[in-house]
This record gives C-alpha cells, structure tokens and sequence, in this order.
C-alpha cells in the first residue's frame, strides 16, 4: 500500500478504546487463544493477503483479521465454512461461553504476550555488510511475502543488519535481513519529501 | 458506546466471530477463559505507559539509554516489559537533527509490549500509504512541523525488527521525576508523528 494516491486525511480518533466493540477484542483473542491450541499455524498474514482486493478495501481491520482467522482454523480441520454460516445465519452476537477452564494456557497465553524474552534473530551468515550498496529484485511474486512494491528494483544502501529469521511463508532456516535506507528521492522522484526511508529486507530480495 | 452493536440486530460480523468463538467451545477446542485473558492483557496491563516509562528512564540514566540504543529488547526487557511482537525491539532516537516516524505499509506490524496494540489511525490505508512517500505532510495533520534542516527517517516495519522512537526530552523539565516524566511522553511521541 506504500505511495498509493486518494485514501484521503489520517483521521485519528481522540480516547479512541483498543477495541470498539466485543467481538473485535474476541476476534484478536480468538487469533491468540487458535494458536496457542495448534487449531491454526503460523502468522495470519498470509490469510489476510489472500483476500480479494476488492473485499480487502471494504472490509474494516478486525473484520480482515476474523476472515483470516476462519480460514486458518477451517484450513487446520476444526471446523467448515458451512457449520460457521449456518450458525451465524442462527446464532447471535454473543458467544457461547464455557464452562470447562484452561488453567495452565490462562496463565500461558499472558506469559507469551507480556513477559521478556532474548533477543530474537539469529547470527547467520550475511553476505552484504553495512555501507554496501544493494538493489531490491524486480519480481511479482504471488504468494507470501514482505517486500512492499515501493522499493522494488530501487537502490538503497545496508544500514543495519539485525540478524536472520526464516524467510516468510517457509519454516525452516533462518536467513540474514537488511535493514536497507533509500533516499526518498530515489523512491518517489525529483519532487519527493527529503529524507530517507528504512525498510527491513530479506537478503533473496537484494543483490 | 459501541457503534453498530444493538441487541435487536447484530451486524453479520458480529455474528459470525460470536458462531466461530461457539462452536470452538462448544467442541472443547478453546475455553472462553483464555479469550479473555488475552483481551483484559491488552484492555489493562500493556498499552503505552509501558513505554512512556521507557522513555523516562532514558531521560534520567545515560547508562541506560545507552544500553537502550545498543540493544532495545534487553534494556526495555530490564523494565519488565517484552513478549509478543517486541522479540526484536529497536530504538531510534531523535536529535536536534534526525526525527523517526514508524509505519508499517504492509499492514500494521506495531510493538506490542511498549505500546501496545495500535490505533486504529495507524493501521488506516491512509497512514500505510501516505507516510512513507510524504511523512512531513502526515505529520503536519497531527500539527507537528519538522524544521527543514532536521532529516526525517521514516522506518518501514516490514520484517520481524519492531521499532520505538525516543523522542527528544522536552525543555524546562529538569526539575521532574521519572513518573512525572513518563507522564508527559505519549503513544504518537513514540510512533514519531509528534515531537
């Protein structure tokens, strides 16, 4: 979405709650508690990105967020699209709560949100180092990834090297990122804004 | 107070999370006890406080800021805070002559643990699109006027390093504490769209 024209004014919402309604803060509770069950895998990015665009530019955050997170549990076999529909042509707005608790993963799930950790990031080798000149590939991929269009085939030079994480949408092994800074005239042409922009690369989009 | 939550009608979303979230129950495969849990974590215990109390420890202890630019996630995890989406916190400080501003154009990748999950402004096509290609015409709409000679980074959060700004200590603040401190420094000081 990085340049696109026409989405008017940042519009920001004084005392605005984390959460407007219910069932966005059951929604994003509903993407921790999935998880941390194994009913889902992995990040819900790719489930949000697979969303058409048309329904994408529709849809508010949490209703994205729900859509993907259906999918990933209907994916993972839990439940069907068509047992969520019937229900929801039937059921109401509020859930069905549960009688039985989960006293170990209650005080799990806020362990994971809210306690210190390492470091993440790996020492992996890296074959660009700080001050190398690097370009980000020309490519159209179609699937999961995280190198916006913006930057593509644009040249930028390594500004920091935070370590190595698997690359998206692959488990497995861990490969270097770049933290890469462009000139914003480099980006947007001769009547860009000065200053620069930073972005985080994985090393297959550079050369 | 909740926008298109009435009793008589629920929205089709509404109604759709409320018949996924049942069926998971009923099926045994969650408990609502967990939901909630991870609700009332984000509704009370992390939000930006946690970084405003970052900040003023950076402002008072030069050993700490120090250690807070080197490596962001142990230094901040030295206050207690960390976990989900703060596995790899940076730290960019502003000067008299660099101001940061994050943004995530991908979607809305935010550090959870120091500011908790992000306004709704920040994950807006507008904002995602907008603040990497004209950051001093955004941040003029929050009223924030960069001076020319002062350099604008603007940090793409698009892989797993999570960023925070520290901003600049205000003037005239010298006789403060660290809690009065901490109360001056707000969530848009440390996403960068104020100074």
């Amino acid at each position: 979405m990085g340049g696109m024209h026409g989405f008017g004014r940042v519009e920001p919402e004084a005392d605005e709650p984390v959460f407007h309604a219910p069932w966005e803060g059951r929604t994003f509770g509903l993407m921790v508690a999935t998880a941390a069950r194994g009913l889902r895998a992995g990040s819900i990015r790719p489930a949000i990105e697979v969303i058409d665009p048309a329904t994408y530019l529709a849809s508010s955050y949490y209703e994205r967020w729900a859509r993907a997170v259906e999918a990933q549990v209907v994916d993972g076999g839990s439940l069907t699209h068509e047992e969520i529909d019937e229900r929801a042509a039937t059921g109401g707005a509020t859930p069905v709560r549960s009688e039985a608790i989960d006293p170990d993963l209650v005080v799990a799930v806020p362990g994971f949100l809210d306690a210190p950790q390492e470091p993440s990031g790996e020492a992996v080798p890296a074959r660009f180092a700080v001050g190398d000149r690097v370009t980000v590939a020309r490519m159209a991929p179609a699937g999961h990834h995280r190198c916006p269009r913006y930057v593509r085939g644009v040249t930028g030079e390594v500004a920091r090297v935070p370590g190595g994480w698997p690359p998206p949408g692959e488990e497995g092994d861990p490969e270097a990122t770049y933290t890469v800074r462009f000139a914003m005239r480099d980006l947007w042409g001769d009547d860009a804004e000065p200053g620069s922009l930073f972005i985080d690369l994985w090393e297959r989009y550079l050369s | 107070m909740t926008a298109g939550h009435h009793p008589t009608e629920p929205s089709p979303i509404e109604r759709r999370v409320a018949a996924l979230e049942s069926l998971l129950v009923e099926r045994g495969l969650i408990t609502s006890d967990v939901v909630d849990a991870v609700v009332e974590t984000y509704e009370h215990d992390v939000g930006p406080l946690n970084g405003a109390r970052v900040v003023a420890r950076a402002w008072v202890d030069d050993d700490y800021r120090a250690r807070l630019l080197s490596d962001g996630t142990r230094a901040i995890g030295e206050l207690g805070y960390g976990g989900a989406e703060g596995e790899h916190l940076v730290v960019l400080e502003n000067t008299p002559a660099v101001h940061n501003l994050v943004v995530c154009t991908l979607c809305s990748c935010y550090p959870w643990p120091v500011l908790g999950l992000p306004p709704s402004w920040y994950k807006s096509f507008a904002y995602r699109a907008r603040a990497v290609r004209e950051p001093r015409a955004v941040m003029a709409e929050f009223g924030t006027v960069v001076p020319d000679e002062v350099e604008v980074r603007v940090w793409d959060s698009s892989a797993e390093v999570r960023y925070m700004v520290l901003p600049q200590r205000p003037p005239g603040t010298d006789g403060l504490d660290e809690e009065a401190l901490a109360a001056l420094v707000t969530r848009d000081h440390m996403i960068g769209v104020v100074q």
